[in-house]
Order: structure tokens, then C-alpha cells, then sequence
């Protein structure tokens, strides 16, 4: 069993990279089933630290599953009948990944060199009018710059606040009436069932309102319901005289 | 030639903060003395090896350099650690790993979109492409034709001038595939960088003691 010391890599290429190179494997020739499972160890840990990386890592754990798969079959044949090795894509891969990878380091050689250079600077803004000219307005200006610059200005202005009032006809007698018509077609109703569909709030308020008034009116009762989660209106006698 | 050029282009190189390029140092040069006055580019850049090695027999501090395509006044490296030491701007703005290998394959694969570009990373990339367009490393330069038209991204003189390059081709040439099987100048190459970063941090820290003495004086 190795023991993982957990670098920082730049994504799964990066890892396999690594694993190659302190093992001292021939890129050609991965041995795909033991690398398949060191990378699958450090995925399991990646997974438990960031998730958000760990997705690259697990599509490239499932890329190296499908190819050990595919070194167990029996090889396809290209054009000109010659054996497809399960492992090319991923070596071709590993390797433009290498060749930037070490591009990288020339970069941060000439960084560091250039971190040495200090030009002059401090400039106070030049103060010199220049004739409009389509060249110099858009000096250094990219479509980027553009788009950033309008988000930003979109992003300042602050949004209108419109309420929308809409004046909703519903009387208290109206509501009384319907829930009385309610109550010819169902002896008892529970009172969810009358809210129920109700968009506005305020016909669930003139509900209430007229609930309370036919009960004052002894119009109609109003009973617990068997399991206690909800109220029940039934007709009185006296609001089957009416 | 007359040598009076010398000190016109020396003139205009160090009134600018931006890289001057040859082009505008004879723009300016034909808008006073005329039209017809006969300079050419390879003469100013014959004027800055002239200044320079003025600069040299003087043994004067800084040089006239050739940067994304331009010229530019810079201190020469020797004096890196005493000009730095008063300005903390330079070692603020190491780039990250993720950053210099996607400066990297965009420098090298430009113009690139983002599917591309993240093919050969294998990880989303998304955030550092951002970060480049902030520091201006990299810009957008269009679109592609391919399906869903992504866009182009490309480096820019910023980036040039972060490297001191002069222009893109001075870039290292990558190797070929071969050639990366054998590593003994890139561990070369890796030790060079380690030493940078070394004396880099040495740098950093006596500052770090400077600013706790100057605390310490402060406090008494």
C-alpha cells in the first residue's frame, strides 16, 4: 500500500503525471490496472475534502476504468488492421498536458525574471486633448471591456419598485351566499377544502370573515374533524330555515 | 545618421509608462522634422543599442529594453532587491500554478476557446480564465465557427510585458514529444526557477524584518 502525500495538483492529468513520474513508468506502456487504483485512492480523498474538483477526478477515474475494461477485450482494429491500444487517447493526452505543463515552468522562469525589471512609472494621467478619433477612443479597449463596463452600469441602477394593486370585488354577503350554495351540495365541508384554490389572500380573509359571521348568525356549526387537523361547517337547523 | 536622434528617442522612450513602439518614435520624428526625414526601424533600434551601451560605459543604472514590441526604461536586475524593497507592488503578483499552465497552452494554442482549452487541462477552467481577463494577461478576440460559436481567447501586450518578452515568438519552443522523455535541462531549468524563488523569499523576509523593527521603534 502507498502512502498518498496530498500535493496540490492542477487536475487529474496532473496526477497521473505524478504517478508516472515517481514511479518511473513508462508512459507507452501504464500499467493501467495499478495506476487505475492508486487514482481511485486519491479520488476517494479529494471527494472528501472538495467536492468541486473532485468531478474532473472522477470522470478521469472512469476513463481509466473503461480503458482497463477495454485492455480485458480483445483489440479493435483501425483501417489498416493494426491493434488499437485501449491507451492511446489517454497517452496522447498525458503528453500534450506535459509539454504545456513544462511550457508553465519556462513562464514562471521568465516571471521571476522579469520580477527583477522595474520600469518607469508613477506617470500623473497625460493632460494633453487629443482629437476624437475612432483609433484612440477605443485605445486598449476590448469587447470584454465593453461588456464589463455595461454590466457594471446595469448592475448600479437600481430597480424600480413597482407594486401592482388590483382591487378584488368580494363582499362578506357574496362569500356567505357561496359557502351556503357550497353547503346545499355537501352537508359538511371541511374549510380547507373551501380555501383551497384561493390565489388572493384577501379571499381567504373575507372567508374567515363570513365563516365567523354565519356562525354568529347560527347559520352553521363547526366541529373538529376525526383525526383533530382540520375544522369541519355543517349546517345548523337554523340555517336550513333560512 | 545624426546622432541627435539618439536623444530624441531617448527623450520619448522615457516619457512614456507604456512600451513605445518604433513605429510611434518615427511618427513623432516625421510630425516635427518632416516628412521626408529618412529613419528607418532598424535605425531606431540601431539609436537603442547606441544609448545603451552609453548607459553601459556610464554604468548607469537602468536600461533601455525591448518589450512587447516596444521600448521601455527599466533598472537593471542588480538593483532588483533595492528597488523592490520600497515597493511591495512586485511580490504581490506571483501567478498561481493553474494560472502560468493556462497562460501556457494559450499562449502557445491562441486563439483558443474554453472546450479546447480545458481538454488539454482536464479540469474546468472557467475561474482562472476569469482572473487572466481581470489582470488583462488575456483577452477575448472573437469567436469561433464551430457549433454554439465559443469564444477566442488570445494573449495580450500585457501579458508580453509580464514576461519581458519582446514578441510572442520569443516565447520558449515547446518541446517535441520525443524530447520531453529526456528531462535533464528541464530539472535544470526547475533548479534555476527554485534558486529564483529562494532568494525571492529571502528578500521578502528581510523586509518583513525591517517593517517588525520599524513597529518596534514606533512602539518605543
Amino acid at each position: 500500500m502507498y502512502k498518498i502525500k496530498l500535493d496540490h495538483f492542477e487536475g487529474p492529468l496532473d496526477l497521473l503525471l505524478f504517478f508516472i513520474k515517481r514511479d518511473e513508468l513508462d508512459i507507452y506502456d501504464i500499467p493501467i490496472s495499478k495506476i487505475t487504483k492508486e487514482f481511485l485512492d486519491y479520488v476517494k480523498i479529494i471527494q472528501m475534502l472538495d467536492l468541486e474538483t473532485a468531478g474532473d477526478f472522477i470522470l478521469m477515474a472512469s476513463t481509466l476504468m473503461h480503458i482497463k475494461v477495454r485492455m480485458l477485450l480483445p483489440r479493435e482494429l483501425d483501417e489498416k488492421g493494426e491493434e488499437i491500444d485501449p491507451r492511446a487517447e489517454l497517452i496522447a493526452a498525458l503528453l500534450e498536458y506535459k509539454r504545456y505543463k513544462e511550457m508553465s515552468e519556462e513562464l514562471a522562469f521568465l516571471e521571476s525574471d522579469q520580477r527583477r525589471l522595474s520600469f518607469r512609472s508613477n506617470f500623473s494621467k497625460d493632460v494633453k486633448v487629443s482629437i476624437p478619433d475612432y483609433e484612440i477612443l477605443l485605445k486598449n479597449v476590448t469587447l470584454y471591456d465593453l461588456a464589463k463596463a455595461f454590466k457594471k452600469a446595469i448592475d448600479n441602477v437600481k430597480p424600480e419598485v413597482v407594486h401592482e394593486i388590483r382591487k378584488i370585488n368580494i363582499s362578506v354577503d357574496e362569500m356567505v351566499q357561496y359557502i351556503l350554495k357550497k353547503l346545499e351540495e355537501f352537508s359538511e365541508l371541511h374549510i380547507m377544502s373551501l380555501i383551497d384554490g384561493m390565489k388572493e389572500k384577501i379571499r381567504i380573509v373575507i372567508t374567515f370573515i363570513a365563516l365567523l359571521e354565519m356562525v354568529k348568525m347560527q347559520q352553521i356549526g363547526i366541529k373538529e374533524s376525526p383525526d383533530f387537523n382540520e375544522f369541519i361547517i355543517y349546517k345548523t337547523e337554523h340555517g336550513q330555515n333560512l | 545618421m545624426d546622432k541627435i536622434y539618439n536623444s530624441i528617442i531617448e527623450a520619448l522612450i522615457f516619457s512614456s509608462d507604456e512600451p513605445i513602439s518604433a513605429a510611434d518614435l518615427i511618427k513623432a520624428i516625421k510630425g516635427i522634422d518632416g516628412e521626408d526625414t529618412q529613419i528607418s526601424n532598424e535605425e531606431v533600434d540601431k539609436c537603442i543599442d547606441e544609448i545603451n551601451s552609453t548607459y553601459e560605459g556610464n554604468s548607469i543604472s537602468f536600461r533601455i529594453i525591448r518589450i512587447a514590441e516596444g521600448y521601455l526604461f527599466a533598472t537593471r536586475t542588480e538593483y532588483a532587491k533595492y528597488v523592490g524593497y520600497l515597493s511591495s507592488e512586485k511580490s504581490k503578483r506571483k501567478l498561481s500554478q493553474a494560472a502560468l499552465e493556462t497562460l501556457a497552452i494559450i499562449a502557445y494554442k491562441q486563439p483558443i476557446t474554453k472546450p479546447e482549452l480545458e481538454s488539454i487541462r482536464g479540469v474546468n477552467s472557467d475561474y482562472i480564465l476569469g482572473t487572466l481577463l481581470e489582470k488583462n494577461l488575456i483577452a477575448i478576440k472573437g469567436r469561433a465557427e464551430s457549433i454554439g460559436r465559443p469564444l477566442l481567447y488570445a494573449t495580450t501586450t500585457e501579458f508580453l510585458k509580464f514576461f519581458a518578452l519582446n514578441k510572442l515568438s520569443d516565447l520558449p519552443k515547446p518541446r517535441e514529444i520525443e524530447e520531453i522523455m529526456q528531462d535533464e535541462d528541464f530539472i535544470e531549468q526547475r533548479n534555476k526557477i527554485m534558486m529564483n524563488v529562494i532568494e525571492d523569499d529571502a528578500e521578502n523576509e528581510i523586509q518583513g524584518n525591517q517593517e517588525e523593527q520599524g513597529n518596534n521603534d514606533q512602539a518605543e
